[in-house]
């Protein structure tokens, strides 16, 4: 039913404490949208969910994060194999310094998937994210090359070609221009199906348009979550009705 | 209106003082490159540059500076090689699992210290070690000394390289699930061509390095032979030939040192093109 389940969890930036017992489920093969005005801590509890908050040396982290029952901030938990099955899109699209074809192949290549037949799952994931027709005659081009919503796209491309089961999105929509926008939304909508999607978003009618399942966070705390359709219509806290109603935030 | 053009005035007056300093220093580069050219394009020959010293060469007898040059090749592409693979693993390391800490400053601040210490010291450092060891003056012993010097200007310019790195290339990578070992090979792939900068600049500043060989590798007229000999050095060879009272012997000095600069233009025009090959991915 649940494919994270995050379980009193605290974060500090040094001093500073920015996430405060959280404790949620994400259920599984659902959208879940984090909504919340900006620093309330979105980007941080995305990033705790597949411990790429680990490279900020500063952070510390109290509590669970149970992924499929396993909880993975566990010592002797493998972080490397966390991180691949939990795949992080990006606010901006970031390929990676290499050719078209070696940013979607990148993540087999390391993984071992796909030996022989890596063009394959390339193009399979260039198609499925609609970008095959618009790259196949440039796979050796610099992914750089390409425009904003083309390289987002491609990100895409390449963290699903690790095959992850759970796929985080920090606003990544944000730095696209419209069209791109719904051009993503719609690939996201579509992989509900098979992947578990947790996105970060401050946009209210975005999440109204994708999610099933709503956090909202308010200065580091978890304030309403639910599935969306209650929790748009009859928000329960105050707080969340402000919120909803952009009287804050 | 007064101050809008007085604004403009002070705008104009420094455009004009920084471009006026900025073709003195083109104008000095110049200078030099033409001076050297016109001293010693002259004493340039076939004979030169293929060939050896013959008896008497110092005294204005035939022969050339192969010897120099062969030398100076050997032991530039000797150091930077021997700087390189302790550099870049050392860089790496400081960037990739120790970063932000206490060790990758201080080894940062070693390094600057080592860029500060004069070449002529490392020779004489060196210089004693062979003594200690028994050792002579040798291609090897040029190298390392060479490497010496350097080292630090090939690890700092290429960690400076590095630091300049995007900083979502870390988390883009390490979010696909790849080891520090796999981020780092997509660290080098993103500052390639910063490195061939670094080991380019190393290279340009071994070869005219002068101090640090002239105790540790000596001179010889013959080709270098082994890791073990003597061998000439074009700085040396230039000195050398400096310090003799004949013109024409002089004039060679001058052919020699055209000789060197050719040699490392043809380097940092050679890194030029290659860069733009190499920075054909690179993430802006
Ligand atoms: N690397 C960091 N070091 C120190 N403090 C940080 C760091 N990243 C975030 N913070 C702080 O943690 C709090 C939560 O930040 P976070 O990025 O999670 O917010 P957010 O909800 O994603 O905001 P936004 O909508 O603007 O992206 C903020 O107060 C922010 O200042
Ligand atoms: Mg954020």
């Amino acid at each position: 039913m649940y494919a994270l389940s995050i379980r009193q969890l605290n974060v500090w930036y040094d001093k500073q404490h920015v996430l405060k017992d959280i404790t949620v489920d994400v259920p599984r093969r659902q959208i879940t949208a984090i909504i919340g005005p900006s620093g309330c801590g979105k980007s941080t509890l995305l990033k705790s969910l597949n411990r790429l908050l680990d490279l900020n040396e500063r952070v510390r982290v109290s509590g669970q994060v149970l992924f499929e029952g396993q909880n993975i901030y566990d010592p002797g938990t493998d972080v490397t194999d966390v991180r691949t099955r939990i795949g992080l899109l990006a606010q901006k699209p970031f390929p990676l310094p290499m050719s078209i074809f070696d940013n979607v192949a990148y993540g087999p290549r390391i993984h071992g998937l796909g030996n022989g037949h890596l063009a394959q799952i390339v193009t399979a994931q260039l198609q499925a994210v609609g970008l095959w027709e618009e790259v196949k005659d440039r796979l050796k081009a610099p992914a750089t090359g390409l425009s904003g919503g083309q390289q987002q796209r491609l990100c895409l491309a390449r963290t699903l070609a690790v095959a992850p089961e759970v796929l985080l999105c920090d606003e990544s929509t944000a730095s696209l221009d419209p069209i791109s926008a719904r051009g993503i939304e719609a690939l996201l909508r579509g992989l509900r199906e098979k992947y578990t999607l947790v996105l970060v978003t401050h946009d209210i009618e975005q999440a109204r348009r994708l999610a099933d399942h709503v956090v909202f966070m308010w200065l580091g705390e978890l304030v309403e979550h639910g599935p969306a359709g209650p929790f748009f219509a009859q928000p329960e806290q105050k707080l969340t009705q402000a919120y909803l109603a952009r009287e804050i935030g | 209106m007064k101050r809008t053009q007085l604004r403009k005035v002070k705008d104009r007056f420094f455009t004009w003082l920084m471009r006026f300093f900025l073709v003195t220093a083109a104008a000095l580069l110049g200078l030099i490159l033409l001076g050297i050219a016109w001293r010693g394009v002259g004493a340039l020959s076939w004979e030169m540059v293929s060939q050896s010293p013959q008896g008497g060469f110092y005294l204005g007898k035939g022969g050339g500076i192969l010897n120099a040059i062969v030398g100076s090749l050997y032991l530039a592409l000797g150091a930077t090689t021997l700087a390189s693979l302790i550099a870049i693993p050392v860089v790496l390391y400081m960037h990739v699992y120790a970063r932000g800490g206490r060790l990758a400053n201080n080894v940062r601040l070693t390094l600057d210290i080592m860029w500060g210490i004069p070449s002529i010291v490392y020779g004489a450092f060196g210089f004693s070690l062979m003594i200690f060891l028994g050792l002579r003056a040798s291609l090897l012993a040029g190298i390392i000394a060479l490497a010496l010097v350097v080292l630090p200007i090939l690890a700092r310019t290429f960690d400076e390289i590095v630091s300049m790195a995007p900083r979502h290339l870390r988390e883009t990578a390490l979010a696909l699930g790849t080891t520090r070992l796999e981020f780092l090979g997509v660290l080098l792939r993103q500052t390639a061509p910063g490195l061939l900068t670094a080991i380019l600049l190393a290279f340009g500043r071994g070869i005219g390095d002068a101090a640090s060989v002239l105790f540790t590798a000596g001179y010889t007229d013959n080709m270098p032979e082994s890791l073990l000999r003597p061998v000439a050095s074009l700085p040396l060879a230039v000195f050398f030939q400096l310090s003799t009272p004949f013109p024409e012997v002089q004039a060679r000095a001058y052919a020699s040192a055209l000789v060197l600069t050719i040699l490392v233009l043809a380097i940092s025009l050679l890194a030029h093109f290659s860069m733009t090959r190499l920075g054909r991915h690179v993430i802006r």
